[in-house]
């Protein structure tokens, strides 16, 4: 070992280490330059693209959706609220094992399958990337406590408020004020871009009826925010927001008490009521019976639920009847009487003689007189319009319809609406069908025949009207030919709306003024007449209406109808052994309005009634009428008619008013 | 000490010091060495403040583990370097011992089996010792062998390096192997060995690399290669950390965001953004002038430790003051090339401003023993 250490050069040891310590150090310097020149291409030369970068990473922008506009009635009654519930929703990209914690949500708030369905079903529409997607809505307190607590075990799970439409009266006008749902694929697809925008905050839209109808008003504008996001896409601050614009708060002519008084007359029946205010065109309610609770759709309807709704095919309570055609049946018969008047084919003398059957010329084939179905046999004998109207003498229409032709009977009839929609904002209502030689072209390719023109005169065959058309109807017969176009839609943010209709309707003109004061006696006289000794000289509805009331203090002009469901024979229907089912029994229907022939106060309230299986339109429908007329007039209107009569202007100018 | 080869020569020294013992080389402290420490362990806390999202419990937490390493530096700095000199064949055994018992008995931790926990002792990583054990032995075995080393040293050398270094691996802390590995290596390249070998190794590496890669590798290796090259391959998973990492560094510009103004860290993108990856928060809050200050601070501190080492006395002293100097400029590189994307990651803290414990108390080891080497040695020579 000693031999080592003489080996030893301590200088030149010195020396090497030296010169090795001076390497590293310029090893070192090399290093820490090159380290020096990435940072400054890093911070300086990259500096815009990482700044934007990191600007990315943490902005976001997002939507603010706007608050639905409110459905007030005409007296300030909510229809359509907004409410707030907690939402569990779930951010896709932050759960692992989705099934996973969908399995323990069970275990902790019972999920359905449905639920589960449900959700699979809005993950599945597109979306932007970690945005929630709702799992359950309208958490119950106790289930929001039970995710909370366990909240560190859910990544991605999370309890969001929500503002979403909540309908205070449920079922009441459900089908006309409509409700929202979540928005679905096809509505999304029908987006175009500004819409598509616009809804980016948005989960439900207007699916029917009014929310349907101005969904663009209602909606409003979306906002925007830009916030902060942290690594777990948590919101740490605002930066900047818009503001949406809320939806506008519209009224509507609808009166909730009028409707309710509506829907109790109609009672258990299936059917519809529509009531307009002649004056302004402003359909004060709208019935469909049965309904349905439009709260259930809006947070989505459970399938259990919805099969209930859409399976029940007698009752189908999510079918709007007010706006769905039927055979008018008898209630066309005043407005051909006038058109029989205008074009000259009758007079206030011209009578017939009615056997109780009509027969076309060379034709075996009888028409029968279905007002007689269940008197005694023969016909009205001496029967001029007036008493076909009052008596709903079928004979007498056969005869008239068959010299008025079909050409001339669809134009004068369409004047009030028949075949067309004269509604300025239900554009969903159905337009039924007013025959007529190109109709039946079109439709059938088959030529018309004069029988279908038989058929057509007593509101039959063809003809279909809907309960909203019938109410436009008598409303224009009210009006003396003043088309006053039905609207739902009085005021946007109390402000009263004007709609700009693009082709507004023809009043109806007829040659003689006086033409309309006969139909309105006539009209008068179905609910008026009094049974005298003349065998059956009495109006047809006079027996359930104006004698169930005698004080009755204002007169009704009305007409009732009933209309065949289906083509039984008369033998079988009138044969004791066969029990009709109630599924086949004719529809009743009425139309009226009032008051009538009254000099100092114009008609306020036109009325369609429509009763599915109701048979009777005279003692069924007729009554339901007249309760709605007496509720408007006498409760809501309040009009004091003995003191008209007596001439006081007070009451007169408060009813103007 | 008896033997004269390791009494330094009073040639190269100013007369006046033999005689006026100043009161720091009394109380064994070096004071440039001192400041820079103290300068780059008070931006660390002020860093790891706004790293941490303003958690006082973390900052005092570190600050004390840094007050621990300031007084195992001085109570280090008390004894004279030959006497580490003396033991460093039996510290090295010792700790050859203590990685075997971690095999045994070892506590896992972040995925590496390297802690001891013995009864009586607060749990710590026997490789950590093994950073400035290592170089001491090398020092120790080159320092009494003439110098540049011969092969049959070299071959030794490399025995008492991998020993360590492999029974390191085996614990899976890739990382602190190859600072031990780094550290020996060092004191036999300061000691001076031929170039021609240091260049031979060095292509023999380059040619052993890809057969490295492709049949020793780890699965998560290869990706840290892979994600180098181009981070964008896996930008959510491998490469999210460099991505984000160099996203705040570059965000944070020449003049940075502001202390606790870094939007990266703070809403939580730089991950480890309180150890490993403290250099992206530090960048992207203070600039790039943040970022050349801290290199300064280095600089000034690596500067000073090639003083003490050029100044020593004897060839242990150098050789071992040189490889502390160098490894911790090694930390200090490694770390910063990972965070900016300029070498691949690699599990390694930024000395003195990530937080830590054990790795911090080891630092203050080495410096100690660097104030040892500069403050004994001078008195000796008196």
């Amino acid at each position: 070992m000693a031999g080592k250490w003489q080996l030893k050069d301590h200088e030149a040891e010195r020396e090497l280490f030296s010169r090795r310590l001076v390497v590293a150090g310029v090893f070192v310097l090399l290093l820490f330059a090159a380290l020096i020149i990435k940072l400054v291409n890093l911070q300086v030369s990259q500096y815009e693209y990482f700044s934007a970068r990191s600007d990315g990473n943490r902005l976001h922008s997002q939507y603010v959706p706007p608050a639905r506009g409110l459905i007030f009635d005409n007296r300030g009654q909510l229809l359509a609220d907004n409410q707030p519930i907690f939402n569990l929703t779930i951010v896709r990209e932050q759960v692992g094992d989705l099934d996973e914690t969908l399995d323990y949500l069970d275990t902790l708030i019972d999920l359905s399958d449905d639920e589960r369905e449900q959700f699979n079903i809005r993950l599945g529409r597109n979306r932007v990337p970690f945005s929630s997607v709702p799992l359950r809505y309208v958490l119950s307190d106790a289930d929001k406590s039970k995710v909370a607590v366990n909240g560190y075990k859910l990544p991605g799970v999370a309890i969001e408020p929500q503002f979403v439409r909540q309908y205070p009266l449920a079922d009441l006008a459900a089908h006309s004020v409509g409700y929202v749902s979540e928005i679905n694929r096809a509505e999304l697809d029908s987006f175009d871009d500004e819409e598509r925008e616009n809804y980016g905050g948005t989960n439900h839209i207007g699916k029917t009826g009014i929310e349907r109808t101005y969904e663009d008003l209602l909606h409003g504008t979306v906002g925007y925010e830009i916030v902060e996001k942290n690594n777990r896409g948590q919101v740490m601050r605002r930066l900047d927001r818009t503001d949406p614009i809320a939806g506008k708060n519209i009224s509507l002519y609808l009166d909730s008490q009028l409707q309710i008084a509506a829907e109790e007359a109609l009672g258990d029946y299936r059917g519809a009521v529509v009531a307009i205010d002649p004056n302004t065109g402003g359909i004060l309610a709208m019935v469909s019976k049965p309904g349905f609770d439009p709260n259930l759709f809006v947070t989505g309807i459970s399938n259990k639920n919805y099969s209930v709704l859409v399976t029940d095919e007698i009752n189908t309570p999510l079918f709007d009847r007010s706006t769905s055609p039927y055979p008018p049946g008898s209630t066309i018969k005043p407005f051909l009487g006038l058109g029989g008047l205008h074009h000259g084919l009758v007079d206030y003398e011209f009578t017939i003689e009615d056997p109780g059957y009509f027969r076309l010329p060379g034709v075996s084939y009888r028409w029968g007189d279905y007002t007689l179905r269940t008197a005694i046999g023969g016909g009205h004998g001496h029967t001029d319009l007036q008493k076909a109207i009052y008596q709903s003498c079928d004979t007498f229409f056969y005869d008239l319809g068959n010299r008025m032709g079909i050409d001339t009977m669809h134009g004068f009839m369409a004047q009030f609406g028949f075949g067309e929609n004269f509604a300025v904002d239900i554009n969903y209502a159905r337009t039924g069908v007013l025959p007529s030689r190109e109709w039946k072209r079109a439709t059938r390719n088959e030529p018309w025949y004069p029988g279908d023109t038989i058929n057509s005169s007593i509101g039959q065959g063809y003809m279909w009207a809907t309960p909203l058309q019938l109410a436009t109807a008598a409303s224009i017969m009210a009006n003396k030919g003043k088309v006053v176009q039905p609207r739902m839609l009085k005021a946007i943010d109390g402000e009263p709306y004007q709609p700009d209709i693009q082709d507004p309707v023809n009043d109806v003109v007829v040659n003689d003024a006086d033409y309309w004061r006969y139909i309105e006696e006539s009209m008068s006289m179905v609910v008026h007449r009094a049974y005298n000794d003349v065998f059956r000289e009495y109006g047809t509805a006079y027996a359930a209406i104006a004698m169930e009331d005698r004080e009755m203090p204002y007169k009704m002009a009305g007409k009732s109808g009933s209309a065949q469901v289906v083509g039984i024979s008369q033998e079988i229907l009138q044969s004791e052994d066969i029990q009709v089912s109630d599924p086949n029994k004719d529809h009743a229907l009425f139309i009226s309005y009032a008051p009538a022939e009254n000099t100092n106060i114009k008609p306020q309230i036109a009325i369609a009634v429509f009763v599915e299986n109701g048979e009777h339109g005279s003692s069924v429908a007729g009554p339901i009428a007249k309760k709605i007329t007496d509720t408007y007039l006498l409760d809501i209107l309040q009009i004091d008619f003995a003191a008209l009569d007596s001439g006081s202007d007070t009451l007169v100018s408060l009813v103007d008013e | 000490m008896n033997n004269q080869d390791f009494i330094r020569q009073s040639d190269g020294l100013d007369s006046k010091s033999r005689y006026t013992k100043s009161i720091w080389r009394t109380i064994h402290t070096d004071p440039p060495l001192l400041v820079g420490i103290s300068l780059l362990c008070g931006f660390g806390l002020i860093v790891l403040f706004s790293a941490s999202g303003g958690d006082v419990p973390v900052v005092r937490r570190q600050a004390l583990t840094m007050v621990v390493g300031l007084v195992v530096m001085f109570t280090v700095a008390q004894f004279n370097v030959h006497f580490f000199r003396q033991w460093a064949p039996t510290l090295y055994a010792a700790g050859l011992g203590l990685l075997g018992l971690v095999l045994l008995v070892g506590v896992e931790a972040n995925g590496a089996k390297s802690w001891l926990d013995l009864p009586g002792l607060p749990s710590f990583q026997p490789s950590e010792l093994m950073k400035f054990v290592v170089p001491m032995l090398m020092a120790w075995y080159l320092a009494s062998r003439p110098l540049p080393p011969r092969f049959k040293h070299l071959f030794w050398s490399a025995v008492m390096i991998l020993v360590p270094a492999a029974l390191i691996i085996i614990q899976n802390d890739t990382g602190t192997a190859i600072m031990v590995t780094m550290s020996g290596i060092f004191v036999v390249l300061l000691a001076g060995i031929r170039w021609r070998i240091v260049i031979a190794g060095f292509i023999a590496l380059l040619l052993a690399s890809p057969a490295w890669f492709l049949f020793l590798a780890q699965e998560h290796q290869k990706n840290r290669i892979l994600t180098f090259f181009n981070p964008y391959r896996d930008p959510t998973g491998a490469g999210y950390n460099i991505i984000q990492s160099q996203i705040a560094i570059g965000s944070g510009g020449i003049y940075g965001k502001g202390w606790g103004e870094g939007a990266q860290s703070h809403l939580d993108f730089i991950p480890e953004s309180n150890t490993d990856f403290i250099l992206a928060v530090l960048a992207e809050e203070f600039g790039l002038l943040g970022v050349l200050f801290l290199i300064s601070l280095y600089l000034f501190v690596l500067a000073r430790g090639c003083y003490i080492a050029y100044a020593a006395n004897d060839t242990f002293s150098r050789l071992l003051a040189g490889s502390i100097t160098l490894t911790f400029f090694f930390y200090v590189f490694v770390n910063m090339a990972m965070v900016s994307g300029l070498l691949p990651v690699i599990g390694l803290p930024l000395p003195l401003i990530s937080r830590g414990g054990t790795s911090v108390v080891t630092l203050f080891i080495g410096f100690g023993l660097l104030m040892s080497i500069q403050t004994h040695g001078r008195s000796l020579s008196i």
